[in-house]
């Protein structure tokens, strides 16, 4: 019989389907990718392919736009905000419109032409995920902004387009995302009725259920949601309550990247290389000029975190009808198969 | 410059591209070759490979599950959910669940292996949309159902398994989400101003008139100011009502016309994209009919939904409707009126 359940961090339901599973490793196809490492204009020694760099790690004395990296941060060739100009916002008849006014940036993750974040190194990965908290905490200083989402596109059938050399982007929006503050709401209204964090009941009752449980440390779990919209998602929490990814202390950003890498690794080995995305839920920026923002109890009440969803199925007409998901396999199972994927 | 535009029923906010319009000869192209047919279940002579038929179009003399039918209502081998049993809704600690409950059902819209919907007759695509409205009237009669979702995968890349022509019917347990969001909006844009938020924008529509892409009598098609999707198009009924039950045959059959003419011009203008569309009609026995009014969306998959779509809910959509319009009008009308005639 298949459930329906209903994700208590944001309201939705998903349908968890066991009659149609199919095996997992059956899944899907591998993402195949055409591009030649000659044509990658995001190798060391083809900086001046790109547009001028807007933060690198590079060794002492080193240049700014010449070989010698680490990690690299660019803005988009193809923004889809620019940086550019006011907001301008406007009525349009029943409409309201503004200026595509934003930060559209680009990590590149290594100087080595390797497509998949699982197979740098820990310390490499914790290089990439401090960059974001720097790059986050500088766009912070620009008043036009609410929100930055640290996203990872992997492999064509997750958007990540032709080009195999891995990297993430961030985007800075002058509102903050719908999914964003739904999730805020329900995070706000719960610890107004309970005095405590959704996400921190989760991870204790996850912690003792153990059952979807995909790998964990002192700091961090990571969990198949128990209202999975996608088959083999996963989020990474701190167990740690803290609201906001790019306020995290240093150490934090070391036990992610060896969670993060661990988890890729499981998915890359057990499910063929799948695409993937990932993206990092953290608070809204909190300025307290002017009216203050309206999230008074936020660093209390919000956790942030780290979704991963590979794409293994299409999202259909039922999905775009009605936000409803259809999980294919229990969450349950696919932890179990996680878990015991070895690497 | 990109534009941040609203949309006024749901509240979302969406990125349009309004410098660099995608055009359709960018997107990636699929092919639809039949490879099927030889063991296609939904062919004559296979009726036994399918689930009971529950309701069909057929000849007086033919037999139910034999083969002389030209459309046939079967439950869906694989269902999401099943129709069977006591709606049990229950806790796990934080979570909610229920059994999965349900109606999944599959129209298969012709004994033809190889016709697409965008080149049936207007009668042809009449006979389907008048079993679309004969299966909602019997699913609103089981008292455990809220919500019926009739929908259309076509093309791999949309989520169609089977190439033969068909759409689904899900029928479910609780109002989904993103309905939700429309008849919320929708009520309180009525409160606020004692009109229907839809046909103000019908009206605006007629207005601007360069997203408008067709009309007949009863219903008009235009590309919406804040899209999901690139080339995404709705139908919408001009006289305001809020179900598909509450259609005449006569208005049945000018919506047959027009999305036939939709589903055309779409091939055509986009070289027969993969596409979805679904209804989205009022829930079962719903109150507030004068805020809702029903339409149908139609949206080609030619882009990847990814990572800043999954954690925004912020949508990026490159071709802005105007030029989408424009593009869908376009297609030659002789073309479309020479398949009409011929058919």
């Amino acid at each position: 019989m298949p459930e329906l359940r209903k994700d208590p961090t944001i309201g939705r339901w998903v349908i968890i389907s066991t009659e149609r599973a199919r095996r997992p490793g059956v899944f899907f196809d591998r993402d195949d990718n055409t591009e030649e490492e000659q044509d990658c204009p995001f190798c060391e020694h083809k900086e001046d392919q790109t547009p001028l760099e807007i933060h690198a790690i590079r060794s002492a004395g080193a240049r700014a736009n010449d070989p010698g990296w680490k990690v690299r941060v660019i803005p988009s060739i193809n923004p889809f905000l620019r940086i550019e100009g006011n907001l301008n916002r406007r009525g349009y008849g029943l409409y309201d419109v503004m200026n595509g006014v934003g930060a559209h940036e680009v990590i590149v993750e290594t100087p080595q032409h390797i497509a998949n974040i699982a197979d740098l190194s820990a310390p490499q990965i914790e290089l990439v995920l401090q960059t974001h908290a720097l790059r986050i905490n500088d766009l912070e200083k620009d008043p036009r902004f609410k929100y930055v989402l640290a996203y990872k596109n992997y492999g064509h059938l997750s958007g990540g387009g032709r080009i195999r050399h891995s990297r993430s982007q961030l985007i800075a929006t002058p509102v903050t995302p719908v999914r964003v503050k739904e999730e805020l709401v329900i995070a706000k209204k719960y610890f107004e009725f309970h005095d405590r964090c959704i996400y921190c009941d989760m991870i204790r009752q996850e912690s003792e259920a153990k059952a979807r449980i995909v790998a964990e440390c002192e700091h961090f779990i990571a969990l198949t949601p128990f209202a999975s919209r996608f088959t083999f998602e996963v989020w990474i929490l701190p167990k740690k309550h803290g609201c906001d990814f790019a306020k995290a202390n240093t150490q934090g950003y070391h036990n992610l990247a060896v969670i993060l890498k661990n988890v890729l690794s499981k998915i890359k080995a057990g499910l063929n290389d799948p695409a993937y995305n990932f993206l990092i839920h953290s608070a809204p920026f909190r300025r307290h000029s002017g009216k203050g923002h309206q999230w008074k109890t936020i660093e209390e009440d919000y956790h942030w975190h780290l979704e991963i969803i590979p794409r293994l199925t299409r999202v259909a007409g039922f999905e775009k009808g009605t936000g409803f998901y259809i999980c294919s396999i229990p969450p349950e199972e696919t932890a179990k198969f996680l878990r015991e994927v070895p690497i | 410059m990109g534009e941040l535009r609203r949309d006024p029923v749901v509240g979302r906010w969406v990125i349009v591209e309004t410098e660099n319009p995608t055009q359709p000869e960018d997107f990636d192209k699929e092919d639809h070759t039949p490879k099927q047919e030889a063991k296609c279940q939904f062919c004559y002579g296979r009726e036994e490979q399918t689930p009971p038929e529950i309701e069909a179009v057929r000849p007086k003399d033919s037999r139910p599950n034999a083969p002389g039918w030209s459309v046939r209502v079967v439950p869906n081998k694989f269902p999401a959910l099943r129709i069977e049993g006591e709606l049990n809704k229950r806790g796990v600690g934080i979570f909610d669940m229920s059994n999965g409950i349900g109606a999944h059902e599959i129209v298969i819209e012709t004994p033809d292996h190889r016709k697409s919907m965008a080149d049936f007759t207007n009668e042809e695509l009449f006979e389907v949309i008048k079993k679309y409205k004969s299966r909602c009237l019997n699913l609103s009669q089981d008292k455990r159902l809220k919500y019926v979702l009739i929908f259309k995968n076509f093309g791999e890349s949309a989520g169609a398994s089977l190439e033969h022509g068909h759409s689904q019917i899900i029928a479910l347990p609780m109002v989904p989400k993103y309905v939700l969001e429309e008849l919320e909006g929708a009520i309180d844009y009525f409160e606020y101003r004692g009109r229907c938020v839809f046909c103000d924008m019908i009206n605006q529509e007629y207005q601007d008139k360069d997203r408008i892409v067709t009309e007949n009598k009863d219903f008009i098609s235009f590309c919406p100011f804040a899209p999901r999707f690139p080339f995404e198009s709705w139908i919408i009924p001009k006289e305001h009502s809020a179900h598909l039950e509450d259609m005449s045959d006569e208005k049945l059959y000018h919506l047959a016309c027009i999305l036939k003419e939709m589903l055309y011009r779409l091939k055509v203008a986009l070289s027969e994209p993969s596409y979805n569309f679904f209804l989205h009609l009022a829930p079962i026995h719903y109150e507030h009919k004068e805020s809702y009014h029903w339409h149908i969306e139609i949206i080609p998959k030619l882009t990847q939904i990814a990572g800043f779509e999954w954690g925004t809910g912020f949508y990026i959509v490159s071709t802005p409707p105007d030029a989408a319009a424009r593009q869908l009008r376009e297609v030659p009308a002789g073309t479309h009126g020479a398949e009409a005639r011929k058919n």
